[in-house]
């Protein structure tokens, strides 16, 4: 998909809402590594204008708007870039937390097309935490500026999730985004993400502790993601877990993200 | 464990047994394993070609970090903004400055025709109209110009090598690297340049960065800046070169503010925030063209009209308070100038006088409205009908109130290093939910303000300046 | 007059209230001083012993004892004696040994000294040289609890920063085989496992060499003057007081390929990322890895900042800064010279 998308069908039916997101039917989540363009994609879907800058680290806090699409309201929450869920540096742990405990319908993640590489590790990451994900990659147009392509149909195959190119600041492939989160919260899309098998002493003390997982937190989303966490010492998982916050979260989230105020939207796209 | 473990501490007991039984660098094979699975794939999906265009960009790059010309270059091109925008600023503010007087002249006629008492007529028209006025004119042409040409900048991709540029200085300091991002924000708002701490990771250089960011002179203080540079310094030069000196005094304070950040920084980290620089990692994004629509938008409406929508918001109930003080009489001279006398002694020791102190005092909820302040104190509410071109403003204020190129030099030393405003100090509580460092970083410049033009004018009178 | 009186007797009064107040008055406060340091010797005391039977197995003597906490030997028997009816040490031939419970302290102690010499070095990022005098102090309020968010929070290290393993919560300490590396073969590779941190002088003059745990030397000329290293790029001329503060054992076979460190590489140089240095531990070494800087990455340095720090690395199609102190941490191998660039 190269022409702008403005026109076409899919657009057709994109009604930006601002921070309008009462009642809103899913809830998804924009993720990537720091300046590939989540913002943008943010205000091209929303209509709000949440600063983007050339560098990575602009966006710190949480920012939600919300857009409606054949029919359907969606709230899009934009987090602060991450290079990782594995380290904890506190704008890291927004993203990270909301990712984990927020279950959005939908994970979009956002890489940056000429620097691939660094972006899928990722991809992958959240793919262990969640199968319902779509990959935009974003930037198209400065690829091909450096001569780059990107085969999206071969890397959808690979990571089993829809993948879309984009170049979200000319509003190139926003569509074909729309489609896609549609048909992944709506259960059309089918996704079979890959998930990366750790080396095998890991990947035998992961199986070990599934079990009593499934005793301490029941009905967990992901629970391979927490055993690992645990395995890492990761305090935050702990803490959450001794304090039953883990199991709860999920639930209590959720209303938090019902229940949402106008004031913290403002002060997110100041 | 005991059996009346709850399932929760068993799991972790589990946790710690098998981590103990792992290899050591399994965090690491971890990352590993990732990064091999993300190789492959890259390698079936990305085709590099074989035209390679982009040297022109690491060209660009190498100029910009050049160990020699890196930081050079960097203050001329911020010699060149506020060039731009002193020049280009310089016209407009003065026309709509004619257009605000000519508006007041119109409603006082107007309303003394309708017979309305005079203390209505004054209170609304040269109390808050006149502050409303002064704001607008003084501040809006210089922040048109200089938000958008900023925000080209940032949308460029040059922050992060300013930030690359300055890290060994931050790095002498005990500080980070990136205190250099939060502090370009700082130009904007210095609250906004609060926030953006966020990205430094270290919680020690983070606090550094929330109380240094105060001597960023900010977008409120400019048209201070500007003004004095233009009334002051420029003023003994030929007219052709006003801009350009003017522009130069400011980048001087700005350096100067730089220079502050860097020996506060690194006072911090050798007392009560002592420790070592942590580490460093940035990375420098590309550039990318700019899109000029989005700068437009962010750096006129958001930006823009949000100081200066914070500005009127003071600047009214500013004028009032002035109209009143200075309208209400006890004896034979207002409540403005017993203040402002009272004040005096204090300020002649640091160079200063009783009126600009007790414009600080009124200007703490925004710093925008000191000069606006100032100039209505000095004008006498109600006697002018006009706002004086900026070389009349000259003649009055070294003729009829005694200024020197002292009170303007230490007027502007003082502007850049007093303590933030209410909003800022708000925000600093937000960020750091600790009232000790808050009140550290809204008293220590004010003591630093004091201290240092207490030192200029005492050196400057020993030189028979002054 | 009688003001006066009247002004001595209320505020004589008030320094006596203070004096005898319960938790905050001077009696009190000196009461806690004399315990805690009470306390603290008591600890300084075990460890010591828990050292002396470490290393040797043998029972520490009075003598050593009161060299090493700085005591006249009046006191210390004093102390010893004290310590003997709570049951901590008992008397042997020779002098003390540990009992079970004593050694269950002072493990606890050593545990907390280790954690906290960690935590200075990862996350406060505080000079290897200066960690142990403030973990000394720091390792008195050992509160288990505590001590097990910390060590949480450090993602649960195995050894400190000069190499010696930390006492697990259930009061485990692992062995170490090495030996001092004045009884090291020539051209043998050994790793380093363990600095000795005392006496600081001779300790601080090994950190300046910048020799680390971890680090994979191999000696190059053993004369009775000096002592002759190699890590493959820089070489260390060391005097043997020194040597014989450096504990080494087995190098890993894989180790040994590591050459060169990232400051090496010169302008336009390419090579491949070997490994991180053992000693950059923590969020640091996250970040790295999370950067992309693992076993194999191609990276190029391309752009020096002024004098030369930071350096800007192109890794993984990213431009990535990076200062002098974090690249000197990661080892990088000759990129093979047919490969070209994807
Ligand atoms: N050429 C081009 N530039 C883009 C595109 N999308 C975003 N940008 C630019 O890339 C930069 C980063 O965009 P942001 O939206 O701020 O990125 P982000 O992911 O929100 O960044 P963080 O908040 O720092 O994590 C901005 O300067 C955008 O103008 C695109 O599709 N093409
Ligand atoms: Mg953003």
């Amino acid at each position: 998909m190269t022409e702008d998308c403005a026109t076409c069908p899919a657009n057709a039916s994109l009604a930006q809402m601002g921070v309008d997101v009462s009642n809103f039917d899913y809830l998804i989540a924009l993720a990537g590594n720091p300046n590939t363009g989540k913002s943008t994609v943010f205000n091209a879907l929303t209509g709000l204008r949440q600063h983007t800058g050339n560098w990575p680290g602009k966006t710190v806090t949480r920012a939600e708007g919300g857009y409606q699409f054949q029919n359907k309201r969606y709230k899009l929450v934009d987090l602060p870039g991450t290079y990782s869920l594995l380290s904890a540096s506190q704008d890291e742990e927004i993203a990270r937390n909301f990712i984990l405990f927020g279950q959005p319908d939908c994970t979009v993640v956002v890489n940056d097309a000429t620097c691939l590489e660094r972006n899928l590790n990722l991809v992958l990451q959240v793919l262990e935490i969640t199968d319902r994900a779509v990959v935009v990659v974003n930037l198209m147009d400065e690829a091909r500026r450096k001569d780059i392509a990107v085969d999206v149909r071969a890397l959808a195959r690979e990571l089993g999730v829809p993948v879309v190119a984009a170049a979200a600041r000319s509003g190139e492939g926003l569509g074909d985004i729309l489609a896609a989160v549609r048909d992944v919260v709506t259960g059309q899309a089918s996704v079979q993400p890959k998930r990366v098998q750790a080396h095998p002493a890991l990947e035998s003390a992961i199986r070990d502790l599934l079990p009593l997982i499934e005793q301490a937190a029941p009905g967990l989303p992901n629970p391979r993601w927490v055993a690992l966490r645990l395995l890492d010492g990761d305090l935050r998982i702990r803490q959450a877990l001794l304090s039953g916050e883990l199991s709860e979260i999920a639930a209590r989230q959720r209303q938090a993200v019902r229940g949402f105020s106008r004031k913290i939207a403002l002060q997110g796209a100041q | 464990m005991t059996n009346n473990a709850t399932p929760a501490e068993r799991l972790l007991a589990q946790a710690d047994l098998l981590r103990q039984a792992l290899p050591g660098d399994f965090r690491d094979t971890l990352v590993q394993t990732l990064y091999h699975e993300a190789e492959s794939m890259a390698e079936k999906a990305v085709q590099q070609g074989g035209r390679k265009r982009w040297d022109w960009d690491s060209t660009v790059d190498r100029l910009l970090t050049s160990p020699i010309f890196g930081l050079p270059l960097m203050l001329a091109i911020l010699s060149l903004i506020f060039w731009l925008t002193i020049a280009g600023a310089n016209v407009p503010s003065a026309m709509l400055a004619e257009g605000f007087f000519w508006v007041e002249a119109q409603g006082v006629a107007l309303f003394t025709s309708l017979g309305i008492p005079w203390w209505i007529t004054g209170f609304l028209w040269d109390g808050v109209f006149r502050g409303l006025g002064w704001v607008i004119s003084v501040m809006l042409p210089p922040m048109a110009i200089f938000f958008p040409l900023f925000t080209f900048l940032e949308d460029l991709g040059y922050l992060p090598r300013v930030a690359f540029n300055m890290d060994w200085l931050f790095k002498k300091a005990g500080a980070h690297g990136k205190q250099s991002l939060t502090m370009a924000m700082g130009f904007g708002c210095n609250a906004a340049g609060i926030i953006a701490t966020r990205v430094i990771d270290s919680p020690r250089e983070r606090l550094i960065a929330i109380l240094t960011n105060n001597f960023v002179p900010c977008n409120g203080r400019f048209p201070t800046l500007i003004m004095l540079a233009t009334v002051f310094v420029a003023a003994s030069f030929p007219p052709a070169l006003t801009s350009v000196i003017a522009a130069g005094s400011v980048v001087t304070v700005v350096v100067i503010g730089i220079i502050f950040t860097l020996v506060i920084s690194g006072v911090l980290s050798r007392t009560v925030l002592r420790g070592e620089a942590s580490a460093f990692s940035l990375e420098l994004p590309p550039f990318r063209r700019p899109n000029l629509r989005q700068i437009l938008y962010t750096s006129l409406i958001d930006r823009t009209i949000f100081v200066l929508w914070r500005a009127i918001q003071t600047a009214a109930p500013a004028g009032a308070a002035i109209w009143l003080l200075a309208n209400i009489y006890v004896g034979d001279t207002s409540l403005a100038w017993h203040v402002a006398n009272a004040l005096q002694p204090l300020g002649n020791l640091v160079g200063l006088d009783g009126v600009i102190l007790l414009a600080y005092i009124i200007a703490i909820p925004a710093n925008e409205i000191v000069v606006p302040t100032m100039m209505m104190m000095y004008l006498g509410v109600g006697m002018m009908t006009d706002m004086p071109a900026y070389s009349e403003m000259h003649t009055m204020l070294v003729g009829q109130y005694g200024w020197t190129t002292l009170t303007a030099v230490n007027l502007m030393l003082f502007s850049l290093l007093h303590n933030p405003c209410a909003t800022t100090i708000m925000t600093m509580w937000k960020e750091t939910r600790s009232l000790k460092w808050t009140t550290l970083g809204a008293l220590g410049p004010l003591v630093i303000a004091f201290a240092v033009t207490f030192l200029v004018a005492v050196v400057a009178r020993a030189f028979g300046l002054g | 007059m009688d003001n006066v009186v009247l002004g001595v007797v209320i505020v004589g009064s008030i320094g006596a209230i203070w004096v005898v107040l319960p938790r905050i008055g001077a009696l009190a406060l000196w009461r806690r001083w004399r315990d805690d340091r009470e306390r603290h010797l008591a600890e300084d005391a075990l460890k010591f012993i828990h050292a002396r039977e470490w290393r040797g197995g043998r029972p520490a003597t009075l003598e050593g004892l009161a060299g090493a906490l700085g005591l006249p030997s009046r006191r210390v028997v004093f102390l010893a004696k004290r310590l003997e009816t709570r049951g901590l040490i008992r008397s042997a031939a020779g002098g003390f040994r540990l009992t079970i419970e004593g050694e269950r302290l002072a493990l606890s102690v050593i545990r907390a000294h280790r954690l906290w010499e960690r935590f200075l070095v990862d996350e406060a990022r505080m000079p290897l040289a200066d960690v142990h005098a403030e973990a000394e102090r720091r390792e008195h309020d050992a509160d288990a609890a505590k001590l097990d968010a910390l060590e949480t929070l450090l993602g649960h290290p195995t050894v400190d920063p000069h190499g010696d393993p930390i006492p697990t919560g259930r009061g485990e300490l692992a062995r170490v085989e090495s030996r001092p590396l004045t009884d090291w073969p020539t051209g043998q590779p050994a790793q380093i496992v363990h600095l000795e941190d005392e006496p600081p002088a001779l300790f601080a003059q090994i950190a300046a060499e910048g020799l680390r745990p971890g680090q994979i030397v191999r000696v190059v000329e053993a004369t009775p003057e000096r002592l002759t290293l190699s890590d493959g790029g820089k070489t260390f001329a060391l005097a043997p007081v020194l040597a014989a503060n450096i504990f080494v054992a087995e190098a890993p076979a894989a180790g040994e390929t590591v050459s060169r460190r990232l400051t090496a590489l010169r302008r336009g140089e390419t090579a491949l990322v070997g490994a991180l240095d053992q000693g950059l531990q923590g969020f640091t070494r996250r970040r790295l890895l999370d950067l992309g800087l693992t076993p194999g990455a191609r990276i190029t340095a391309e752009l020096p900042s002024m004098l030369g720090d930071p350096v800007a690395y192109r890794v993984r199609g990213t431009l990535i800064a990076l200062r002098r102190d974090q690249a000197e941490q990661v080892l990088i191998n000759e990129a093979e010279p047919a490969s070209q660039g994807v």
